[in-house]
């Protein structure tokens, strides 16, 4: 198979087959709260999916700007998940190694679960801030409005199952 | 009614109000809860990997057969979207091969259901009717999505609940937009302007109080009031409360059951004044 179609069903694969129905409406970017910062947008990056463009859709900010708030999703009126789109090209963008904060941040998330089955908020910000240094400020006034009120912890939160966490993450994340 | 409960990670820290003000309405309303004896997180927003995020999930309802609850938005639209996924049998198979405790099924209910359900016609419980209160209901994303239970852009049960309470909820035309917490860890300045559009808005409106049922909005709208007060150099001033809080306002219930304060925008004076309506 050639490279594009290659990549063009893998992310139908984990997207779903429906994305083949995409009549690039943008009812998904008009919908977004992030549209504004997105470059392409959420429509652009389905047409880039279904032509197999795989630098384009995988090298981009937009993937870092979903908030993951669904609502393109549930006004699609294909019934596509456009947000399963994206996190598709995540998803591969992590396994490909491509560089970015917004990546960073969530294979840092997915590390702490897969050794702990639970997110520790304090120490995963602090791992998050050795690679993004500039959220430092952000997170001095957050912590110093958290921190009197006792919510912020120094627990590290641990499940026992975490041998059947490990395997979640490493066997169905393949 | 007993149910199981799912804390969720934030329980043990920026979201230890939401988890104390839960525990507190429940036990006031007679409801038992089991947590899970051994939950682990479900992945909120940032698992990308659909079928990882399936089995995070699964795992935590293969614990029990009773109903679960959980009072954070993001651990409900996870294992509700869990539940969709696995009617799929050959996604079932596959995270059942993973683990231990297989996966039959599961009901999965956000607190707020659970409270309004049952303060539905027993207004005796209600011991501090939040007269005249105005209260902008703040759904943000997940309760409502994906679809299916409420409607995923014109939802009213949060209204329902406000109404019940005795309180007023204002017409608050934001009430299904994102909060951007999700992203405010790696790009602040595209959460924040988000963030900041639904307090002014709030504000506009004439909200005293904006009430969530996401412990992520909660952050998001109150723990950064205040550093979003003065990079626009004005005044917000509106406290944010999750729903068990508000509702545990109206039983009766005191400040320190409900963590009332830990929140960075302090409800007290807010309280002063449910308390002067009530007595007028």
């Amino acid at each position: 198979m050639a490279k594009d179609e290659e990549f063009k069903h893998e992310v139908l694969r984990l997207a779903g087959e429906e994305v083949l129905t995409c009549i690039q409406c943008g009812t998904c970017s008009a919908s977004c709260p992030t549209a504004n910062l997105m470059n392409p947008s959420i429509r652009k990056l389905i047409k880039l999916c279904l032509e197999g463009k795989k630098e384009e859709a995988l090298h981009n900010d937009t993937l870092g700007l979903c908030t993951s708030c669904l609502l393109c999703t549930v006004r699609c009126p294909r019934g596509i998940r456009p947000k399963a789109v994206v996190s598709a090209l995540k998803d591969l963008a992590e396994r490909e190694g491509v560089p970015g904060v917004d990546l960073a941040y969530e294979q840092l998330f997915l590390k702490q679960i897969r050794d702990f089955g639970r997110i520790s908020e304090l120490p995963l910000t602090g791992e998050f801030l050795l690679v993004f240094p500039r959220g430092m400020v952000q997170s001095m006034q957050m912590g110093l409005e958290l921190a009197p009120k006792g919510k912020i912890s120094l627990e590290m939160e641990k499940v026992r199952g975490r041998d059947e966490v490990k395997r979640i993450v490493e066997e169905l994340g393949r | 009614m007993k149910l199981a409960y799912y804390p969720g990670c934030v329980s043990r820290s920026t979201g230890k109000d939401m988890d104390a003000s839960t525990r507190a309405v429940c036990k006031a309303l007679g409801i038992e809860l089991v947590e899970l004896e051994d939950w682990n997180c479900c992945g909120a927003t940032h698992v990308s990997n659909e079928l990882v995020a399936t089995g995070l999930a699964a795992r935590n309802m293969a614990q029990t057969d009773l109903e679960i609850m959980t009072s954070c938005s993001i651990c409900y639209s996870n294992l509700r979207s869990a539940v969709l996924n696995l009617e799929d049998l050959e996604t079932r198979k596959k995270v059942n091969a993973v683990l231990d405790k297989k996966y039959s099924g599961a009901r999965v209910r956000h607190a707020l259901d659970v409270i309004l359900e049952c303060l539905a016609g027993n207004d005796e419980r209600i011991a501090v009717p939040l007269k005249e209160l105005k209260v902008a209901p703040y759904y943000g994303c997940l309760l409502t999505r994906p679809g299916g239970i409420y409607s995923p852009e014109f939802p009213t049960i949060l209204e329902k609940l406000i109404k019940t309470l005795q309180a007023e909820p204002i017409d608050f035309r934001l009430k299904t937009f994102c909060c951007g917490g999700p992203i405010f860890m790696s790009q602040e300045e595209a959460a924040n302007d988000i963030a900041f559009r639904i307090l002014s808005e709030a504000r506009k409106a004439g909200a005293e109080v904006i009430v969530t049922v996401c412990p992520l909005c909660q952050l998001m709208l109150d723990a950064k009031q205040k550093a979003l007060e003065q990079k626009h150099g004005t005044k917000i001033e509106i406290p944010v409360l999750y729903v068990t809080q508000l509702a545990g306002i109206a039983l009766g219930l005191g400040p320190d059951e409900l963590g009332l304060n830990m929140n960075a925008v302090s409800p007290m004076a807010m309280m002063e004044k449910v308390y002067e309506r009530m007595t007028e």
